[in-house]
């Protein structure tokens, strides 16, 4: 794998390793952020994502959970009745913020949770226990699916399943086993997804549009169309290889990646204490009703992307910058084209510093007119006579 | 002004003009601020007649603006007035209330009759429907507070917006309404508008106007810089635009050379006509948006221009996917058709195992692709459940593949190449092959027909290169071989391996070139008759003034006829859709 400090950015990727570092914030103060990353191949999107796997901070959990309990707010069965005191019996325990994979071959069991066979086999004390599934086991981490629209097509049922888990924050997850007791629990999981919407069987917003829009953002990756870049890139590929054949892969980068763990815990911190200001909320408020949007999750998206976005800028003041920013990545895969561009060409940003901020006025033609269309007053029906009320195209034109 | 008790007889009176005029396809301007007619209405700004109003006589307002299929349902009452902000919930409750004094005034019975009078009111209140530019809603629930925003570039922003599902009895409440509304106007503090006289004609082709709202960096960013995204962006749907009107990137660039210095790649305006319709509004935005000028040799591209060549030329694969994504996009559902007779033909089904799910149903018999590894689970939850001293597998253990099963639709479009369906029709057809064949799993064929004969333009296939290439040979001209058209198609599908066949006949036209004998319209129904002997699914898309014959058409073929106002992609996807549907439906009857 290449460390995550070497990935070549450039115009057509630098949005997702943006999006990707809100979300590992986000997602570390208990907040998901749902990512989807669309594009051809060799647009790198899914080794972005997979690499940032090297630059996750750790979490803290009860000892041994294997759903993640945070020992200040215990949330699984076995877990969520007991007091501080008995949870402190069981110790603590520094894990690194889970990282888990859904493919589009996954079964319903492995994804929610199903018995536990070695505890069923266990020939001293077989017994029968609910094994949690990646998702539970993701808690307070991450999920990648790779081919997100091959699993919306192929599997419904897991499908339902991330509907529910994205489908508030934190999401909620139903565990179902024959002869067990049915699980009901919290699940805070940031998902993140990839797809190439030009392969079978096309773009998830077709085969799935409620689930597309549970994707807080959406990344339209471009391809390098720089010949440095690209030299950059297979440099580095063919460097990666030899060093992989040394085997000396571990010592290559850690200060670097430890640097950005840290950066992404005072990140956290900030965000915790960072606010949209007034001026912004009533403005992403205004974008909502003017051009007519459905969608309550999008705004929701752009309030929390904007402060996320001035937070990893290590800025202390969310800027409109910040919110314009995000408006193609909320909006690109819920609204139709003209739509976003509309609401994209419609925000100045003229003093941005202070926060002034504007639409512009009407561009179209005809309303420029609009004073001047009819030059004269009317008179009123009930103050006409008989023989004024009836007029036709022959009667009005004259000769 | 008047005494009392005429109002009565005034709008009466006025509802006999209406029907008279309506008669006509006619309508007036009543008193001064009100257009009325059973058509839209639009400004006429090309016209440079300010205060004026025309009469789309080709545009039904039901169809129009509530999409009703059959025409002369609403009648559509516009107030024009001032600038300034209009509540329609005004408007709502002062017609409740005045027509309700009206029906008193009629009939003087109705005073004591309260529920009565309510549920006349309340009967029109869910006809009528009010738009303002500050909202818009069914009478009736405006009446109860219940308001939908107004969208920009929406009806009503200059005038209240009034459809009344009226018949001609009713035509006297439409004074009623008219009175009412400018009352409201004038109440809110605005002045009515004058409408300085009417025109009646034909709507032309309706095509947005892109250049209004797509910013280039070079045309509105006046020396600020250009952010990157919406730059993307902009350009992206301008691609788009383009890509509508012309079909592809290779189209766009053949579209930009026909405006390059190099002479022997220029193309003139009738040639291109022929490939793709009027293409004089696209140079009309691309002029405004800055890439092509004027010069004493004709219109060339500007320096952006070339600029923005030269991107879609180096961007080429991204701007496919996007076309494609697009051109995958299901149009909003409806559609305006109408459909004549149907069938009953099966549509069988292909199985296949789903290895991702399994099935424990110990009712079901013994036979089914058994899910080891799921069956070995099972069993030993079930054997530790059971309390068994070992692991033993009983029959409601047993775990199986889920079975599943979906009906391929293989379409053969049989598209009409005559003259008459040069442009817009054509590039609809082809977007329709397009769409097929980008949003589902199945093959496509297409035949077409013109001058004296038929050809196999595409083969059924799933490789969209093989599609677009043959789709860029279809240029329509001459006359309608409808007969071997089909007869083509017939051949076609019997000679390849294809899975509950579609036959999509598209034309604007009737046969006017015979087959077999002397008489084309006999061929044509021939012809149809061998789709119904092959068992082929027949459905013919065709438009209203040819109904009489189509209708025999798709009788003889054991088929369906759909009928359309217009040729265009939003309509022929949805009936293509529509069929399908029902294609599947049929094998769920079975099942
Ligand atoms: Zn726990």
């Amino acid at each position: 794998m290449i460390p995550f400090y070497k990935l070549e950015r450039y115009e057509g990727n630098e949005a997702l390793f943006d999006l990707v570092t809100m979300s590992i914030v986000s997602s570390y103060v208990g907040e998901p952020l749902h990512l989807h990353a669309e594009g051809l191949r060799g647009t790198g999107k899914t080794t972005i994502m997979r690499a940032s796997r090297q630059i996750l901070p750790n979490i803290t959990r009860i000892k041994g959970c294997i759903y993640n309990c945070d020992p200040e707010a215990p949330h699984c069965p076995h877990h969520r009745h007991l007091d501080l005191e008995q949870i402190a019996a069981l110790g603590t325990e520094i894990i690194p913020m889970p990282f888990l994979e859904i493919s589009h071959s996954t079964k319903v069991g492995t994804v929610a949770g199903s018995i536990d066979l070695s505890r069923l086999t266990d020939p001293a004390h077989p017994e029968a226990q609910l094994l949690p599934g990646i998702i539970p086991q993701a808690h307070r981490g991450i999920i990648f699916i790779d081919e997100i629209n091959r699993l919306a097509d192929t599997s419904p049922e897991i499908t339902d399943i991330l509907l529910d888990v994205m489908g508030n924050k934190p999401g909620h997850l139903q565990i179902e086993e024959a002869g067990l007791p049915v699980v009901d629990i919290p699940v805070n999981v940031s998902i993140w997804a990839a797809s190439n919407p030009d392969e079978d069987p096309g773009p998830l917003e077709e085969i799935r549009r409620q689930l597309s829009d549970r994707f807080d953002m959406v990344c339209y990756m471009g391809r390098p169309d720089s010949l440095d870049i690209l030299s950059n890139m297979l440099q580095e590929n063919s460097h990666m290889h030899r060093v992989q054949k040394a085997s000396q892969t571990e010592k290559v980068n850690d200060a670097k990646h430890e640097a950005l763990r840290q950066d992404i815990i005072k990140w956290g911190h900030l965000y915790e204490q960072t606010d949209l200001p007034d001026f912004l909320r009533n403005y992403i408020a205004r974008l909502y009703i003017k051009h007519n949007l459905e969608s309550i999750r999008a705004i929701e998206a752009m309030q929390q992307g904007a402060v996320l976005h001035s937070v990893i800028k290590n800025r202390d003041k969310v800027q409109i910058t910040d919110v314009t920013y995000m408006i193609p990545l909320v909006l690109k895969h819920r609204v139709d084209g003209d739509t976003l561009v509309r609401m994209i060409n419609d925000t100045d940003s003229r003093g941005n510093k202070d926060g002034i901020l504007s639409f512009r006025g009407k561009k179209n033609k005809p309303r420029e007119e609009e004073e001047e269309y009819f030059a004269n007053n009317a008179r009123a029906l009930k103050d006409m006579h008989r023989g004024e009320l009836v007029n036709t195209e022959k009667t009005l034109t004259p000769n | 002004m008047m005494g009392e008790g005429t109002n009565v007889d005034k709008a009466a009176s006025i509802g006999n003009y209406l029907n008279l005029y309506f008669g006509q396809e006619q309508g007036i301007r009543l008193g001064e601020s009100t257009v009325v007619s059973r058509k839209a209405h639009a400004r006429m700004p090309e016209k440079r007649v300010k205060g004026q109003i025309k009469i789309l006589t080709n545009r039904d307002a039901g169809k129009k603006y509530l999409d009703y299929v059959d025409i002369d349902q609403v009648v559509h009452i516009d107030v024009y007035h001032r600038p300034g902000q209009i509540d329609p919930r005004d408007i709502a409750r002062a017609i409740f209330w005045q027509m309700e004094q009206h029906f008193i005034e009629k009939d003087p019975h109705l005073q004591y009759a309260e529920d009565e009078r309510f549920k006349m009111v309340a009967d029109y209140a869910n006809k009528i429907f009010i738009t303002t530019n500050q909202g818009k809603g069914v009478m009736y629930e405006l009446f109860q507070n219940v308001v939908k925003p107004y969208q920009e570039g929406e009806e009503g922003w200059d005038h209240v917006h009034v459809l009344a599902r009226l018949n001609r009895e009713e035509y006297y409440l439409v004074y009623v309404i008219a009175e009412t509304v400018e009352a409201v106007v004038i109440e809110s503090g605005i002045k009515l508008a004058k409408v300085r006289n009417i025109i009646h004609g034909n709507q032309k082709e309706e095509r947005e106007s892109y250049a209004g709202y797509i910013k280039l960096p070079w045309k509105n960013f006046k020396g600020q810089h250009a952010k990157q995204m919406p730059d993307k962006e902009n350009v992206n749907q301008l691609i788009l635009k383009l890509a509508e009107k012309f079909g592809g990137v290779d189209e766009i660039e053949e579209f930009m050379e026909s405006y390059s210095t190099n002479v022997f790649k220029r193309k003139g305006v009738e040639q291109q006509k022929k490939k793709w319709g009027d293409v004089e509004h696209d140079i009309e935005q691309l002029q405004e948006l800055g890439l092509l000028k004027d010069t004493p040799f004709g219109k060339i591209l500007t320096k952006q221009g070339l600029q923005l060549k030269e991107f879609v030329v180096n961007h080429k694969c991204e701007l496919e996917t996007e076309i494609r994504r697009n051109t995958r996009k299901m149009p909003g559902s409806g559609g305006r058709f109408k459909k004549l007779g149907k069938v009953d033909q099966q549509s069988s089904a292909v199985q296949y195992t789903n290895r991702n799910k399994t099935k424990n149903n110990s009712e079901a018999n013994w036979s089914g692709d058994l899910a080891v590894p799921q069956t070995v689970i099972q069993a030993t939850k079930n054997s530790f459940m059971r309390g068994d001293s070992q692991l033993s597998i009983k029959k409601e253990d047993l775990h199986y593949y889920e079975k599943k099963s979906y009906i391929p639709i293989d379409v053969c479009l049989v598209v009409d190449a005559s003259g008459s369906m040069a442009g817009d029709k054509r590039q609809a057809a082809c977007f329709l092959a397009e769409h097929l064949l980008l949003s589902g799993k199945e093959k496509v064929a297409v035949v077409t027909f013109q001058e004296r004969s038929s050809t196999v333009v595409v083969p059924f296939t799933k490789n969209q290169r093989i599609l677009s290439k043959g789709l860029s040979t279809i240029n329509p001209a001459g006359l309608t071989p409808m007969a071997d058209g089909i007869e083509t198609a017939v051949n076609l599908i019997k000679d390849n391996r294809v899975r509950n066949p579609l036959m999509v006949l598209i034309t604007d036209g009737i046969p006017n070139i015979p087959k077999w004998t002397m008489d084309a319209l006999a061929d044509g129904l021939e012809a149809g008759s061998h789709v119904a002997q092959n068992r082929i699914r027949f459905i013919c898309i065709g438009v209203e003034s040819n109904r009489f014959y189509l209708e025999k058409l798709a009788n003889q073929a054991n088929g369906v006829l759909y009928l359309v106002d217009d040729l265009n992609k939003d309509n022929l996807i949805n009936i293509v859709r529509h069929e399908k549907k029902n294609m599947m439906d049929s094998k769920r009857n079975l099942a």
